[in-house]
């Protein structure tokens, strides 16, 4: 086979699907060597196309495709299996990480930690783990993988970083501890945190806390003023729906 | 060579449709006037007349030529059940099922937050006082085993139950007469997460 373009059985999820022409899909796919991409599904939204029941998102698919351009064509999409449909509160999440990703990853740019870092995710989502810590470390790694996560091994000042110590944090730079207490576009974290977050551990209340704070500003830093759909599905607390306006209140999608 | 304004005006129209970009459009024009011209006029008497005549049952939200739809006025169906469903054709392909004799509520949409697409959008709010008419017992979940569809769900889910009604939700699994060497992999694998125990 020497078709132009042509990738095989690679490991890759269904981000979004939307439908094209008469009975085609057009597919947001995250690959592990090629980043984030767009196939066309030819015929897969005839009644009986077998690939209805696979093109599904939050499952491990093996994908294989051809051809050049801003959209390629899809040949085949393998199940992997592994994982039960998400429901409830962790299908949400797994919809507020698919639009962070097409937001803010570009197309073709193979990031190579991001298809762990999914992957991992989307076990933590269905295995019933703490969503809470499951949501930090996807906002985190993917803010690191970005290359807009602050530095966590040392202070402005070049000093090993104290737990006991307050840090005034910005996107990209070493954590402040002689920043004026008045200072604005940041966030002040404790340095234990900062140890937490540089082990990847998110075990802590206080760390998944501050942990929030963190990316809620480099997120927004990062969407530019636009805010994502996803988190704005459920209203703090309760979880009831407003239905006075299109979208309920902000809220984070972890929240319980 | 430029196309006489109302030819332009056509095509452009015809591109309000799903999946028709400016080429179908194009071709669309050019055969109904060409080769169709009385199946065009039918086609826009047919749409004149829809837009005038229907509109959405107060009841159960689907297209309706008159306020109640005639499933709606059917004093025979079951009040106590009410299933809610995507679109009016999911509508129509429960009743040829002929396996549920109670009323319907139909979203027009699914929540879709990756499109833009909310609560209100699919008229939720619409359900929730439908729902709470005091006679309504169970309602019976019948979207889309898509994600959105799954989401659309669980978001009706948390808003009836607060309020005291039974939510069920139809089963997903084995096709009737499946053979489970050829059914697809996702459907047997949720088909195996979604077992049930048999009692004896
Ligand atoms: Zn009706």
């Amino acid at each position: 086979m020497s078709q132009p373009g042509k990738v095989d059985r690679q490991p890759g999820y269904v981000l979004h699907t939307q439908a094209y022409r008469e009975t085609s899909l057009l597919v947001d796919v995250l690959t592990r060597d090629h980043g984030r991409l767009v196939l066309v599904a030819r015929g897969a939204r005839r009644p009986k196309a077998e690939l209805r029941g696979v093109l599904l998102p939050f499952h491990p698919l093996l994908l294989a495709w051809f051809g050049k351009g801003e959209v390629r064509t899809l040949h085949s999409a393998d199940w992997q299996g592994g994982l039960p449909q998400l429901s409830g509160r962790p299908l949400l999440c797994g919809f507020y990480f698919n639009e962070l990703l097409m937001r803010l990853t570009a197309r073709e740019d193979p990031l190579p930690a991001l298809y762990p870092l999914y992957g991992e995710a989307l076990q933590g989502l269905a295995g019933a783990a703490d969503l809470g810590s499951v949501v930090r470390r996807f906002e985190m790694g993917l803010v690191r993988a970005l290359g807009y996560s602050p530095l966590l091994s040392q202070d402005a000042a070049g000093r090993p970083i104290e737990p006991a110590r307050h840090y005034f944090c910005r996107p990209g730079e070493a954590p402040d501890a002689d920043a004026p207490p008045a200072a604005v576009r940041g966030v002040w974290l404790s340095g234990a945190t900062l140890q937490a977050l540089a082990d990847d551990d998110y075990t802590l209340a206080s760390t998944q806390r501050e942990a929030r704070s963190l990316t809620r500003l480099l997120l927004a830093e990062l969407l530019d003023g636009t805010p994502l759909m996803t988190p704005r599905l459920l209203e703090a607390g309760a979880g009831a729906l407003s239905l006075t306006t299109g979208w309920p209140k902000a809220a984070d999608p972890s929240t319980e | 060579m430029k196309n006489p304004p109302s030819l332009d005006q056509l095509i452009a129209a015809l591109k309000v449709l799903p999946g028709v970009g400016p080429k179908s459009a194009q071709r669309m024009a050019f055969h109904l006037l060409q080769r169709d011209q009385a199946g065009a006029l039918k086609l826009a008497r047919a749409i004149g007349q829809a837009l005038e005549n229907l509109q959405h049952c107060e009841r159960c939200n689907t297209f309706s030529e008159t306020a109640l739809c005639n499933l709606c006025a059917d004093a025979s169906r079951r009040q106590d059940q009410l299933c809610v469903v995507e679109m009016p054709a999911d509508l129509m392909t429960m009743e040829q099922a002929q396996c549920f004799e109670g009323l319907y509520f139909v979203l027009m949409g699914r929540v879709s937050p990756m499109d833009g697409i909310g609560p209100r959008d699919v008229h939720l709010d619409r359900l929730l006082n439908r729902a709470l008419d005091g006679q309504v017992e169970e309602v019976i979940l019948a979207t889309n085993f898509t994600a959105e569809g799954e989401l659309t769900a669980n978001m009706i889910t948390e808003l009836l139950r607060s309020r005291g009604l039974r939510v069920s939700r139809i089963a997903r699994g084995m096709p009737v007469g499946g053979e489970v060497e050829y059914v697809d992999l996702g459907t047997l694998a949720q088909s195996l997460y979604e077992r049930r125990t048999l009692s004896e």
